[in-house]
């Protein structure tokens, strides 16, 4: 995939180039792309002195970041015991139909990722989804449609 | 001077000494997977756990990793307590459920009397113990060429983007110093080949044996000064040569003697 990687040296602007500052880094990057690409990952390592191996065991490490391109939308549906009880699995389901892909996968043009995520502390508006950083409380089958549009 | 004891008797060290030197310094032996002395300890295998006390602590105990633990005065140290044992037992029994096939778990075992594992066996289980001595070695060595990747069950050590890796020299400390003897490479007459890079090998000049490859010749002469023509002659035949230079300065002395 090509990008545009003119952005990254004022990224790197925004931290001081060390060890240190790798996860903030790495935070503006994934935000910039929506994921961590491979010759992001090498400028990185370059520009804060930090070994490759350490910057790809980090960006491995943590949830927030992904080494295959990611969708424009994420929606996040929240499978914590409360939203599990009141048919979390449900609204998966019609996601998914909709969709045309499985949790954790990312649509081919790129528009939408769907993930599962654990309990995201709403239980009292269970269940939950979670559009881009928008929370939806108490979401049933016919939401779905809409969230999807909207968001 | 730091003074406390260990299974009752009184030992000193130096400050900022970790317990499991100077354990095994007095020449008691405490199990260790992860632990390498030329490397930052880590307390990753967990092997190394005894049991402290302190007079103060009326009755009450804790367990430590020893090779993470700096000395203090008045510790109490006791390293084959029945806890510790117990404690011990459980973690080689936790081994023995996900390597099954590991011959060097499997010493352990019966070296603590644990025949079999409580827990489900991993049947596809392999023998990477997870310790990390790999990559702090490859990091203490300056190339850092691999790391853990993932976490959980996924966690393995790789190489970055799992491609063969360009900071590495195919030194072989990893697969050298690998407590399982996990890590694999292979030889061919002229070339070797570990985590998915083939490196071209120096032959000894005199003799035609297999020295190191150009790549670690290279940065070995690059960062420590050493001429490159050092490394296309094995240790065997530089020892040959250093006999042979010994043997005539001996005569030499023995004429000017005489």
């Amino acid at each position: 995939m090509n990008h545009d990687f003119s952005k990254l040296p004022e990224i790197f602007d925004r931290y001081s180039r060390n060890p240190e500052s790798l996860i903030a880094v790495l935070q503006d990057i994934q935000q910039e792309y929506h994921y961590l690409p491979c010759e992001a990952l090498q400028e990185t390592a370059k520009n804060l002195s930090v070994p490759l191996s350490k910057v790809f065991s980090v960006s491995t490490f943590y949830n927030a970041f992904s080494l295959t391109p990611r969708g424009k939308k994420i929606i996040r549906i929240c499978k914590g015991t409360a939203c599990h009880i009141r048919g979390a699995y449900q609204l998966q389901h019609q996601f998914e139909t909709m969709l045309g892909i499985k949790a954790g996968e990312t649509s081919k043009d790129l528009k939408y990722t769907l993930e599962v995520v654990n309990c995201v502390g709403a239980c009292a508006m269970a269940p939950v989804v979670i559009v881009d950083e928008k929370y939806h409380g108490s979401v049933d089958v016919s939401n779905v449609k809409r969230l999807i549009k909207r968001g | 001077m730091i003074k406390f004891t260990i299974n009752g008797k009184l030992v000193q060290a130096d400050q900022g000494d970790m317990l499991l030197t100077v354990i095994r310094r007095e020449g008691i032996d405490v199990p260790s997977q992860c632990h390498h002395q030329a490397v930052e300890p880590s307390g990753a295998c967990r092997l190394c756990m005894v049991e402290i006390t302190r007079q103060e602590w009326d009755g009450w105990s804790k367990f430590v990793t020893s090779c993470l633990y700096p000395v203090e005065d008045g510790l109490m140290v006791t390293t084959h307590s029945a806890k510790v044992i117990q404690l011990r037992k459980t973690i080689i029994d936790l081994y023995l459920a996900r390597h099954p096939n590991s011959t060097e778990i499997m010493r352990l075992a019966s070296e603590y009397g644990v025949t079999r594992t409580t827990y489900e066996t991993v049947a596809d289980g392999d023998d990477c113990i997870m310790c990390g001595l790999c990559t702090r070695i490859c990091a203490h060595m300056g190339f850092s060429a691999i790391s853990t990747v993932g976490r959980g069950h996924d966690k393995e050590i790789a190489p970055p983007l799992k491609e063969a890796p360009t900071d590495c020299t195919g030194c072989l400390s990893c697969a050298n110093n690998c407590p399982t003897n996990f890590i694999e490479f292979t030889r061919d007459s002229n070339s070797l080949t570990i985590w998915g890079r083939t490196f071209e090998t120096l032959a000894c000049s005199q003799c035609g044996k297999t020295t190191i490859t150009r790549d670690f010749a290279e940065h070995l002469s690059k960062t420590r000064d050493i001429p490159i023509a050092y490394f296309e002659v094995c240790d065997d035949c530089h020892r040959k040569e250093t006999a042979k230079t010994m043997g005539r300065v001996v005569n030499w002395t023995r004429e000017v003697q005489a």
